[in-house]
Order: structure tokens, then sequence, then C-alpha cells
């Protein structure tokens, strides 16, 4: 008897496991099912955060503009891409933690019938203006990339499009979505982390996007420069107080990347560099004491760009960048308004003179950057800062104006530089290469998608850092 | 279910002491050697029908007491002689029989316990098992017994790492599955046991972590009864989808019927020293900082400025820097050191000479001790035995403040409830407790990273202690700030290594329970019905710290983590002798099988209120959530065996199994493994004449699976900390699918065996071939595509190869026999094919620019980075700047991590009772990347950086003053390179920044002499006046005490992050330890 109880005992327990072993497929502590503007709001802390980081890892772009300098380790500011992975980590930032959930944000918001048709309308075009936004930067790093048959994994072998291509094709999208959002509707709302769901700003911000892809094309195509940046500039941010700001806030992770290392870290590897506190000094330029600290002797030094800068001899990052809710800068009045002067230097109708936007755009910068009223007049009654006497064409002096008011917008600064070929720029005696005029692809790309890249390869003209982009024709 | 388990138990334990003895007479005896005559002690006597027994003590002679009157058939059986029967009746009289039990040297009765627990004897196997014998683990005396597998069993490569109770990488016949598990199944008493370690992914690839050891090492190596490994797929596949990696068998000690209960005490003490060849030997002539540029004036390697406020320069060392290019020493220069800023130095504000230090990292490092007890009650009754082990192991490694205890506790037993029914249950209770384990990795924790990659060489280690123990405070070498002796200063890049040790610290514990009950139906003599339930269920804690005043942000984490896995098994065998000719067995079964594993790990937020206060709450900013899991996978099993023996020369197997796996798709997760495999004893028919004593052929043939990853089939969203009050989710970065299949491996072996001589030689030879297809891999796609990868059916790995094992016995006379044996295995791993058109999947991408890859057509495990170029004549490129060109590309394949062929020596001396062996272990290529070097060199620690250059001048003068190397190579034209180039600073010609990764490839072959062992059993004859002591064992055991060649300079190529995929990489390589062991066991 005691045998057939035990049997059965064991058969019975055989049997009650038996269950549905499909079930056991669905994660219970992740979500299936989210709404779509939370993924919207990733992608735009996401791209702020690629775009103001320093990360050696990441951002290399203040050292490219020779605005910092390494101190010790000097991998970086020698150009030294692949040790870290860089441009594989730039591009898998940009195309897997933005586009992709703009890209499924927007779709989700599509399909959501609970939306007014207003504001998924004003929801799908903000999403449209931060699309174009983050492929706008990566046009301009890399060149040719992939953009028709990107964000979609059954082609795990995107053809690269070709950069100028692209860059129209963007403008377009870019027009497309300003016409259709609808200001007197709301939008995000509190999930719009940005502009806090107003479509107004929205709009200023993808019309100032304009411009500065609009400048961007002005030596390959003229007339479309002209025609956009005409078009555009009258709805574009144009005073520091709808200045395009990311308010970070004060505690981890949601702090501006920045403080991250240059605070949190506890390391001390980035000062000045020489280059710009050189060009700085040269000018007595009042934004210095905003932009660095002095030295302990008085002054400011600059490291040499590209060699090793001890810590304690060079000048500091400024205070104000070693708070945790530093804004982060996506477009400023300041930038505004050296556009409209290199439009109007270029010939382009956009109201007033080359002069007076130049002037405009060191005020804006300088009153951004809290210098007295009277420090900016004695600063811009400078000759060699003056439009009228400074040194050089126009591209020389809004070249070196511009970057001066970049500051920290590193990636700009770098385009501007390509684009201008000022300011000039030292060659650190170290360097693996020349200063790049691009990123080479990511070696990811090299092993994963290796047809479509050597067909990029070739077309932009050989992926080496030396190779110059399509906009960068001089 | 624990409770129950324990409730049988004791219930069982409680029913042995109710056995009563029916009266009757003895049956007792003698039993010899018939080749030696010597009395045998530990010999088995059974009579098989009443399940009486007892075992010959010291001097041979044995005493069944009590048998009723009867005919019976009594059966000796002792491991290493050929079993005897005779058939006895016994009256009332007690009956004396003296039995001569003849040697099996061939071992033809040695069972071979296989999948399932079918017990299989050397004629009826037909496919490559292995076994060590559990003396041989015991008398390593190592706390874990995974390690002495190293060297014992061809074809299986085994890894250990050096850090204290790290993990151990088995891989049996290579890496099959690209990116899945490949570490061998684990198998107790028929049970799987988990084998998993639960270090992260980061600490898996170099970036900073601990390792928290294998979950195999919870395994008591004193209860080990023996070993067996089953290699191949035929072999295993009864095991289905767990079984393509091979499974490790392993059969604790029972109790036997009808024994006198016996105990045994062991007692050891092991202590462990670093071998100074596996640590970094420091250049002693040079100290801090990364160049001649501090200052202008005659010591550039300093800083130079007015420090003490009297108006002149000051000497002051950088302190923030953690590299040794600095300033060469010279007593008479008085320096501010490290030590004069930190207030609580006899040296604040104190110069002192700038000299090398006394005491240099090495002194860091403590004797390592680890003290290792252990009782093993066992015995029996007619109706049953059991068995009772304990086994505490506190161990001390080699860096201060670690400690690691393991109480392990086994007990087993078994009752036959009726002559056709019995019950016996299991439980193995384990605690292992850790504390100050080792960083491991690329991180501040890890001090192997500042020893032997960024460090000063001026610093003394002493000192260092000294300062930590005044105040307790991260005196470090390395302030931030040498410009005011002030307030103390805060760190940089590293913390003083004390303060890492003692505030930094981890701790952990692992509380396992190991069960299983199971009652066994025998209602015909050649059927037998066994039901199981069997749980393997543990919870981790895993706490770790980084304290107020170190180097990175305060924070506290914690983690918890249980593992539940339910077996429940349902066993039918038969074995049925057709004729004097045939025999058939066979076994149908079902395994139900349930694991759930679920986990939460939280964290502090950006530092810590209350320095030494380690508690969530204690956070400084607001706490994000915690990372919750939880999963559960369901395999349900069936399968059925069949096995025909024709007059025991030729013998075939058959198997297949069906299984049917929660983490595949409906409709694609029913999945079969068959096998088959045959055997023929060939020498059956030659007959025994000749110097052929036994020959064998094998073939098998076999299909198992694994099925996929849990969750890989349904998308979900990843959830990032909020932005404020603003939720965030996100496309997860590895894309599911829908419609995966399982992976299948289908595996081909031959073997041959052969004995010679009377067993003086004999050899072991089997070739293999694997395929693994239709891989389950999340495949990298690039990033363009939104996601890093895309779980697919893809790829083909192909495995093959030689084992060899030769056993020879040289000498064997009565009073000498020496046994020497090798092991020699080959395996050759190649990637076939991949998804469409991906020629690379890469499986980890590493520091210092180096990836770890399978590439088409190569074999898994290829390293890449930047490569040196060449000319047409193989010549090095040096470029016009004096350094070597580096390919613009940094995925050239400079390396594989598989070696080229491992094998082993053994010898094993016996001298009446004493016994010697020592085993040679050879791992023969296997590349490696060492980010010690790659870094080290780079900041001037090690010894190349420093010496004469061809001119015979110091290296590290200034080009101006002679110094600087000219790089052996060719410029573009072909022409010889004459370019001198500073060496006196990080960016010349050593180290990272101006070589490619290659430079920093090593071969991993190695030569160790692994374990030696000297034993002595103080005969028995000595120990007659000792009452109740049957015997004494004494051993001395040296390990890993001589690495006889290794072309990895200053590492131990063996040193690993962790156990897994990634090999063939090192980065902050921990000192192997030499150990010697001296234990004492005592047989009551």
């Amino acid at each position: 008897m005691r045998k057939i109880i035990s049997l059965a005992i064991v058969a019975l327990i055989l049997v009650s496991c038996s269950d549905n072993l499909t079930d056991l497929n669905k994660n219970p502590k992740s979500a299936q099912v989210v709404e779509g503007q939370t993924l919207f709001s990733n992608a735009l802390k996401n791209m702020t955060n690629t775009m103001n980081s320093t990360s050696v890892n990441l951002n290399v772009f203040k050292l490219y503009a020779q605005y910092w300098n390494e101190t010790t380790y000097l991998d970086e500011a020698n150009y030294d891409l692949t040790g870290r992975a860089i441009p594989d980590n730039f591009w898998g930032s940009v195309y897997r933690d933005v586009l992709k959930d703009l890209d499924e944000s927007a779709k989700l918001i599509a399909a959501d019938g609970a939306l007014t048709a207003d504001i998924k309308a004003n929801q799908l075009a903000i999403i449209e203006v931060w699309t174009v936004y983050s492929y706008s930067q990566l046009v301009v790093i890399f060149g040719d990339i992939p953009y028709s048959e990107a964000l979609d994994f059954s082609n795990t072998t995107p053809k690269y499009d070709d950069a100028l291509t692209i860059y129209k094709d963007l403008l377009v999208r870019l027009n497309a979505a300003t016409t259709s959002m609808k200001t007197g509707a709301d939008s995000f709302a509190d999930a719009d982390i940005l502009f806090g769901g107003d479509v107004s700003k929205w709009k200023k911000f993808a019309n100032s996007l304009k411009l500065r892809m609009g400048l961007i094309l002005a030596d390959v195509d003229a007339a479309l420069a002209k025609s956009t940046i005409e078009a555009n500039y009258a709805g574009a941010i144009t005073s520091n107080a709808d200045n395009a700001l990311f308010m970070y806030l004060d505690s981890p992770p949601n702090t501006n990347p920045l403080w991250v290392d240059l605070v949190q870290s506890g390391r001390q590897d980035y000062v000045g560099a020489n280059t710009f506190i050189d060009a700085l000094n040269a000018v007595s330029d009042p934004r210095r004491a905003a932009y660095f600290e002095e030295v302990t002797a008085g002054g400011y030094v600059g490291g040499v760009y590209g060699l090793q800068s001890p810590y304690n001899a060079n000048s500091h990052v400024g205070d104000a960048m070693h708070q945790p809710d530093f804004p982060g800068n996506l477009f400023d009045a300041a930038e505004y308004h050296f556009i409209l002067a290199e439009a109007s230097a270029r010939g382009f109708n956009v109201g007033g003179t080359a002069a007076g936007h130049y002037t405009a755009g060191i005020t804006a910068s300088m009153e951004f950057w809290g210098v007295a009223a009277a420090d900016i007049a004695t600063y811009l009654a400078q000759p060699s800062v003056d439009y009228a006497t400074a040194t050089g064409t126009y591209k020389q002096k809004i070249g070196y104006q511009k970057w001066f008011a970049s500051y920290l917008k590193g990636l700009e600064a770098w385009t501007d530089w390509r684009r201008l070929d000022f300011p000039t720029l030292n060659v650190p005696p170290a360097a693996n290469t020349p200063t790049p005029v691009r990123f080479t692809y990511p070696v990811r790309e090299q092993n994963l998608n290796k047809a479509q890249y050597d067909a990029a390869s070739t077309a932009v003209g050989g992926d080496v850092v030396t190779t110059k982009l399509f906009f960068d024709k001089f | 279910m624990v409770k129950k388990l324990l409730t049988l138990s004791l219930f069982c334990v409680l029913m042995l002491p109710l056995s009563v003895f029916a009266q009757g007479a003895n049956v007792r005896g003698k039993i010899t050697d018939g080749s030696t005559g010597e009395l045998l002690p530990g010999a088995n006597v059974v009579l098989s029908e009443v399940s009486l027994g007892a075992s010959s003590d010291i001097d041979g002679n044995y005493e069944i007491k009590n048998v009723p009157s009867g005919s019976y058939s009594l059966e000796v059986s002792f491991v290493g002689y050929k079993k005897y029967s005779a058939s006895v009746t016994v009256g009332s009289v007690d009956v004396v029989i003296d039995i001569t039990l003849i040697p099996d040297f061939l071992g033809l009765e040695e069972v071979y316990v296989t999948a399932y627990g079918i017990e299989k004897t050397k004629n009826e196997l037909s496919y490559a098992a292995q076994k060590v014998d559990g003396n041989e683990i015991a008398q390593a005396a190592t706390g874990n017994f995974m390690n002495v597998l190293s060297g014992r069993v061809a074809g299986v490569d085994i890894k250990q790492g050096n850090s204290m109770g790290g993990s151990t990488n088995i891989v049996i016949r290579g890496y099959k599955s690209l990116t899945g598990n490949n570490q061998a199944l684990f198998v107790v008493d028929g049970v799987p046991f988990d084998n998993s370690n639960t270090n992260g992914g980061g600490q898996q690839t170099g970036r900073g972590g601990y390792d928290y050891g294998s979950a195999a090492a919870d395994i008591n190596p004193e209860d080990i009864a023996s070993i067996n490994v089953l290699k191949g797929p035929a072999a295993s596949a009864l095991y289905g989808s767990r079984a393509a990696n091979g499974v490790v068998v392993i059969t604790t000690k029972k109790g036997k019927k009808g024994q006198a209960i016996g105990v045994t005490v062991n007692s050891g003490l092991q202590v462990g020293m670093i071998d100074k060849s596996t640590f970094i030997d420091y250049q002693n002539e040079y100290g801090a900082g990364y160049g001649p540029y501090y200052s202008g004036g005659d010591h550039p390697g300093l800083e130079e400025f007015d420090l003490d406020g009297d108006g002149t320069d000051d000497l002051v060392v950088p302190t923030y820097e953690d590299g040794s290019y600095g300033e060469k020493f010279d007593k008479s220069l008085m320096v501010y050191q490290w030590d004069a800023f930190d207030p609580a130095s006899p040296n604040y504000g104190k110069k002192t000479p700038w000299v090398a230090p006394d005491n240099g990292a090495d002194t860091f490092f403590e004797t390592a001790t680890t003290w290792n007890n252990s009782v093993f009650i066992d015995g029996g009754s007619t109706k049953g035995f059991f068995k009772l082990g304990y086994n505490n192991v506190r161990e001390n490694g080699i860096l201060p403040g670690s400690e690691l205890t393991k109480n392990l506790v086994n007990f087993s037993a078994n009752y036959e409830i009726t002559k056709e029914l019995t019950a016996s249950a299991s439980v193995n209770l384990s605690k292992i407790e850790g504390k100050g384990r080792y960083g491991t990795g690329y991180d501040d924790k890890n001090l192997m990273t500042t020893f032997r990659q960024w460090h000063q060489t001026n610093v003394d280690f002493k000192d260092q202690k000294d300062a930590y123990f005044r105040n307790k405070l991260n005196a470090t070498w390395n302030w931030n700030d040498n410009g005011t002796i002030g307030a103390m200063p805060d760190p940089i890049f590293w913390d003083n290594p004390y303060f890492t040790r003692y505030e930094n610290f981890q701790n952990d514990n692992r509380d396992r329970y190991f069960s299983n009950i199971s009652v066994n139906y025998k209602p015909l003599s050649w059927l037998s019905i066994t039901g199981r339930i069997a749980l393997d269920s543990y919870d981790e804690f895993q706490e770790e710290r980084q304290a107020v005043g170190s180097v990175t942000v305060a924070n506290y984490n914690r983690y918890n983590r249980s593992y539940r896995e339910f077996n429940y098994d349902l066993l039918v065998n038969m074995n049925k002798k057709i004729s004097d000719d045939l025999s058939i067995s066979g076994l149908i079964g079902t395994n139900i099988r349930r694991t759930k594993t679920t986990s939460i790990f939280a964290s502090t937020n950006g530092g810590l209120v209350i320095p030494r206060l380690y508690s969530i709450a204690n956070s400084l900013n607001q706490v994000n959530a915690p990372t919750e899991f939880e999963g559960e996978v369901g395999v349900d099993g069936y399968f059925a065996q069949a096995a025909a023996n024709f007059k025991n020369f030729l013998v075939l197997d058959m198997t297949i199994r069906q299984d049917q796996s929660s983490t595949l798709p409906d409709g694609e997760n029913t999945f079969y493994y068959p096998s088959i495999s045959g055997g023929f004893v060939f020498s059956e028919l030659l007959g025994t004449s000749g110097f052929l004593d036994y020959g064998k052929i094998r073939v098998n043939y076999a299909e198992v699976g694994n099925s996929a990853p849990i969750y890989s089939i349904l998308d979900d969203y990843t959830k990032p900390t909020p932005f404020g009050s603003v939720p965030l989710f996100s496309v997860p970065g590895t894309k599911n699918n829908p419609i995966l299949k399982p992976e299948t491996t289908k595996s081909f072996e031959g073997g041959l065996e052969a004995t010679f001589l009377k067993g003086m030689i004999g050899f072991d030879v089997t070739y293999y071939q694997s395929s693994t297809i239709d891989q389950i891999i999340p495949v990298s796609i690039t990033t363009a595509t939104g996601y890093n990868s895309k779980y697919i059916n893809a790829g083909e790995v192909q495995n093959k190869g030689f084992e060899v094992s030769v056993f020879t016995k040289p000498i064997a006379t009565k009073d000498f026999i020496w046994n020497l044996d090798f092991n020699w295995s080959k395996n050759t791993n190649e990637v076939i094919s991949l998804a469409d058109g991906i020629d690379n999947l890469q499986i980890a991408s590493l520091q210092g620019g180096v990836s770890i890859n399978a590439a088409l057509g190569e074999a898994f495990g290829t390293i890449r980075g930047s490569n040196f170029t060449f000319d047409d004549n193989g010549n090095k490129i040096v470029g016009s700047n004096g350094f070597y060109v580096r390919t613009s590309t940094s995925n050239e394949i400079i390396g594989d991590m598989n070696p080229d062929w491992i094998g082993s020596i053994s010898n094993r001396f016996q001298f009446k009772s004493l016994t010697a062996s020592f085993l040679i272990d050879i791992r023969s290529g296997g590349d490696i990347f060492s980010l010690d070097q790659y870094y080290g060199q780079g900041t001037g620690l090690y010894k190349n950086t420093i010496g004469l250059n061809d001119l015979g001048n110091p290296k590290r003068n200034s080009l101006a003053d002679g110094g600087g190397v000219i790089l052996p190579g060719v410029l573009a034209d072909g022409t010889p390179n004459t370019k001198r180039v500073a060496a006196d600073r990080y960016s010349g010609p050593y180290g990272w920044a101006r070589n490619p990764a290659a430079a920093f490839v090593y071969d991993g072959s190695y030569v160790k002499l692994r374990e030696v062992t000297l034993g002595y059993s103080i005969p028995a004859s000595m120990l007659k006046n000792v009452k109740a002591l049957n015997g004494i064992d004494i051993t001395l055991v040296g390990r890993n005490l001589w690495i006889i060649d290794k072309n990895l300079p200053d590492a131990d190529p063996e040193e690993q992050f962790s156990s897994g995929n990634i090999s063939g990489y090192q980065g902050g390589a921990y000192p192997t330890a030499r150990t010697f062991a001296l234990n004492v066991k005592l047989k009551f």
C-alpha cells in the first residue's frame, strides 16, 4: 500500500507542474506597452547629453575646437579616434539612443487614438524637428550616413545616402514640420523637457536650425542657402530670452554631463587651451572670467594644445560649468546674429548689415555670459574687434568672434572652422594626424556593414579624417 | 518544499536504529591480495539476498554477524580488484571463508557513472568518459574541487583566476556556442547542480567588479566519491538541452549497508605566498611623473616652486600623476613627497630624500592561510545506510582584509522500506561568506590596476600602511593638489591601497540547499522505477561599498538574488539478461524542470550623507529605482534509452529525448535529441595471449541542443531613471525575435582504447567532431538600425580534435609502484558561418582598443585590434616621426585566445605506505592581450623602460644628452630606421600612446608544476595500540609551486577575470600564490 501511495505522490507532483510553458516568456518586470511621449522625452535628454558631454569616449569637440586641452592623457587632443572607439560611441548614441526612440515615439503617437488631431500633429512635428536636428549633427561629422534605410532592424546592411542629398531632405522635412505646427494648440506639455510643450518655441528652434543648416550649405548650394535663410530668419531665436537651453537638474543622473566629468569624477583632465585663451587674451575678452578661472599667479593661461599641461599651471574651466544644473545650450541669439552676419557678408538679404549682426552677436553672447554693458562697449570699441577695422576677410572676423561666442558648443565651432578656415588652430606636435575635418566611420561599421561601408568610404573620398566633407569647399 | 525534505530525511535517520537484528551465525574470514599476498582492509563483503554486509578491518578481517540460516551468495567488491562471489550456506555455527581478490589491472570492473546515474563498466562504455577518483580530490586539499580537475582529464580546458574564491572556467572540447553558455553541466548524484556565476557583464569584460566565484564550488570536496567527465554529446544526450557542453557527473560518498559507524576527521592548513614571477618587477631608478616638463630647472621631472614660503624654490613631487617617468632617484635631492601633505605624518611639511622605496608593492601581499576541517560519519544497518559530513573552510587571501568562509553539511540516507521499496534522501546545506574579495578589472578597487598600470615607483608601502592606520583616512600617495602644505588634499586617481582594502570592501553570502528525495520501487529483478524530487535552491546577498573620501563617488549597493530549480524525475529502468550471450537494458523517463531566478539591485545615488553608514537610506541624492529581475524557465523532457550487450564485446546504445522549452516560441519549442553509439571489444575475440590485454573501438553520433536565453522572444521597453517627475522609456538595445528555434549540436566521435603487457601501458585515443548550428545569437548589427543587436538563428561553429590519454606503469614491484600518465588534447575550432552578410561577430569590446571575436573562417576567440604595418619582407614600418606606423583600423586580427593544445604529465609513486606524486600542466599557445603592459610600459613602471640604449647611455636621458632609442624597423622606402626618439616621457616608444594593440599581445603558453603531494599512511601495525583508530593519513601538498616556463612577462597566463566566453585578455592581473598544505586525516 505504502509503495502505491509514494508513487501516487510522485505522479501527482509531476502532473501538477505541467503549466503553460509559453506564458513564462512574458517578463513580469518590464513594460510591453508604454506611452509614446516617454520615448520622446528620453530622446531629448540623450541627444542633449551627447552634445554637452565632454567624455573622452564620446564628445571630443571641445578639444577639436581647441577651447580646452587635456592635462596629462593626451590621446584625444592628439586626435586618436580609435583607442576609445569615439566614432562608434557617438554614432551609436545618436542612432540607438535618440533616433530609434524618436522613431518608436512617432509610431506610437501616430497610432494613439486618444489624442486630438492638433496635439497629435504638434507632437509629430516636434519629433520631426528633433529627428532632423539629430541627423544633421551626424551628417556634419561623418558625411554620408545610413538614412533612407536606417532604423530598420530587418535591414542590417543599410546603405549610406549621399550627405548633401540627406541634408536637403532634412531641410524639406523641417519645413514640412514647421508648416504643420499649430501654435495655438498644446503638444507634449511636461513630457517636453526642453520647451515645456510650447509649440511656438519649437517653431523658433526649427527655424533657427534651418538657418544653421542653410549656412552650412552656403559654399555648396548658395541658392538653397540663400532662400532657406532669407525665408526663415524672421521666425528664429533672436534674443537671449528665446535661447534653446536644456535645463538640467541638480541630482544624478539628470545633471549636465559636464559636471559628471569635471566635478563628480574628482579628476583634473581639462584646462583651457592656449589656442583659445591666447586669442581671448589678445583682445582682453571680458568673457574670460566666466569661461575660465585665473591661475594662482593671476591671469589666464592656456595649456599648449596637444602637450601635457599641468592642472595647477593652467586656467581651469569656469565655475558655472562646475554646477550640476548648468544649462545645455543648443542654440542662442549670438549664433543667430553671427549666422545673419555671415549671410549678409555673403550677400543674402536678411535685413541689417554684416557689421550690425556681428556687433549684435558679440553683444548677445556677452550679455548671456553676464558681461556688464560698459565692458561690452569697451570691448567693441577695440579696433581689433570692430568689424570695420578687425583683421581679415569676413570669414576671419566672424570666424574668430563666432568661435569666442560658441564656447562649449564644440561641434558647431569645429564645423565653423571647417567652413571658414578660421580661427587658425594649432597643430599639436605629437598628433597622429592633422586636425580632423571629419570623423572616420565606426569600426563596427567596418565589421558589420562592410559592403556599404566600403561604398560610402569611396563615395566620400576615403574614410580618413582628412577627407573634406560636402560643405567644406575651401 | 525544504521543510518537506528535512522532515523526510529526519524520518530516515530515526528509522535506522529501529531495525532489528535477527539472530543467527556469523560469517567471517580474511581477505588478501592475490598478487602480493597483502592483507586488504576496506573491502566490502555482502550477502546479497539479505542485504547484510561488512567491511574488512585493517588486518583484512571481516565478520558479518547474525546471519539467519540459509544459502546465500557472498559477494566481495573492492576498488581495483575483480569482483569475487561464492555460495555460502549458513547454519547454526560460524562460517569461515577466506577470500583472495585478484587485481583488476585493466579496470574492467570499474564503474563509470553516466547520464541519469546509469552505471556502466569499461566494456559497456561506447563513448569517451574519464574518471577522477575522490581520493585524488581530497588529497589535493584545495577548497575548490574544480581546480583539481585541471590536467587530470584530457579535453577539458580549465582556467582559474587568482582572486580569492574566484570562478573556474570549464570548457570541454572547445567553445561551441557563440554567445551562449559554454560551461560544462554539473550533476550531483543525478541532479543538476547550478554552476552559474553572478559576475556582471562589466566585470566579465574587465570594467571593474568582483569575481563572486562559481556556484559549483559549494560542493564539499571531501564528500566526492568520484567524478566522471562525459565529454561528448553522445554521453550526455539524455540530459537534453543542457548537455551540449559536456557533463561533470559527481557521485558523492554513500554509507554502506551493514557497515559499522565510521568516523573520519580531516584537518588541514594551507599557506600561500605570491610567486614573484607573476608580479610586476618595477624599474627602480626613476620616480613619479610623466616626463621632464614640470620645471625649467635642473630637475625637470619634479615641480620647482616655493612651497614653504621661505623665498627659495623647493622640489615637489607631482603627486597628482600616476606614472613613473619622473626624476631619477638621487638621495642627495631633498623633495616634498606625498607624506609632506599628510598632516598626521611625521614627515608633514618636511622634505625627504628622493630614493626608491624599501618596501615595494610586493610587500603589500600577505601570507594566505586556509584552514580546512572536516568530519565525515557513515554507517549502515541491514536496512539502510547514511552519511553525514561537515566541512569548514576558512580562507584568508593574499590581500589584507580578505576572508572567505565555507560551511558545508551533507547528509544522505537510504532506507529499505520493504524488499522492493527503498526511500532515500539527501540534504546538502552550504553557507559561503566572503568579505574583502579582490576587485577585478580596470577599477580603483582592483589594486593591481594601480600596481601594474598607474603607479609612482617612489611610494613606500609601509609608509602608506602607517599613514592609513594612523587615522583611517585616505592618506594617498596620489593627491590632486601639491600646491600648499595645509589641510589634507583630496585623492585624484588612486586611493591609499590600505584604505581601498579596509574601507571600500564588499561582503557577500550564499546560502544553499541542495536536496532531493527519491523512492525506488523494484517489483521485479530486472525492473526498477524511481521517482525523485530535487531542489537546488540558493539565496545570494552581495554588498559593495565606496567610502566617503574615496577617489570615486561614495556609494553603497546591494544585490539580492534567489535561485530555485526544481527537478521532478520519473525513471523506469530495465535490465534483462535474455540469454547467456545477450543482455539488454533500457530506461524510460521524464524530467520536468522549473528554474526561477529573482533578483533586486539597489544603489545609493550621488554619494553618502554619513561616512561609514552603509544603507540605501544614507544616499546623498534621491535614490533611483532598484533594478528587479524575475524569470522562470521551464523544460519538460521525456527520454528513453536502450542498450544491448552481446557477449560483453559488442555494445549498442541508443537514446532519444524530447524537450519542450519555455524560452522558445509556441510551435518551435519542442525538439528531439537522438544518439547512437556502439562499442566493439576486439580483444575478446583475439584472446588473452600476446602482448595485447585489452582493445576496444567505439563510435557514436549524437545531436543535442540548446534553447534560447530567457526573454529573447518578446519585445519590451527599458525604463531609465525619470527626468525629475517626467517618466522616460527607451527601446532596448537588443531586438528580440518571435521566430527563434533551438540551436543544435551534431557530434561524431570515434575512439580506440588498448592496454598492453598486463597493464604496463595503455592508451585511449578519441577523435571527435562537432558542429553547432542554428545558433541563437544576439548578433551585433549596425547601430544605424537603432539596435546594437538582434536575436537570430544563424551561424555554425565546428570543433574537432583529438584526446589522448596514455597510462603507463614503468615500475610495478611488490613494494614500489610508479604510475606515469599523460593527457593530451588538441581542439580546433572554426567559425563556419555567421548570419547573412556578417563576417565577424564581436563577443566583447575591451579596454585597450581590442575586441574578442568570432570571425568567419577563424577560431572562436580571435583578438582584434590595431596592428603594426609591415613591408613585403615582414619588417615593421616606422614613420618619419620614428615611431611605428599603426594600421588605420583597429579590427586587424592580432591573436587567438585558443590554445594549440593542452596536456599534462602525472607521476605517482607508491612505496609501501608512502605515496608521492607530481603533476605538470602544459598549455601551448593561446594569445593574451595584456592591458597591464599596454598601460604599465606607457607609465614607465616596467624594467624595459629603463636601461641603456645602443649608444651605451641611459635611454631616459634627454635626446640632447644621448638618450632615446631607435625602434627596429624600416621606413616606408625600405631603408632601416635611424631616427632616435625620446624615451623620457609617457608618449615615447613604450606603452599605449605610440604602439598598436598588437605590441601587447603575448603567447599564453605555460608549463607549470601544478601539484606535488607526499602522503604517508601510518601502517595499521603501528596503530594497534591506539584504541578505535583505524588509520592516520598525513599529506603534504604543494600547488602552483613553479611556473617552469611562460612567455607572458610579470603575470600568470592563466589569470582571468571570470569564467565565461571571454578569454585572451588580462588587465589588473593578480599574482599567483604558491601554496603548501599539510593535512592530517584520522579514521575511526
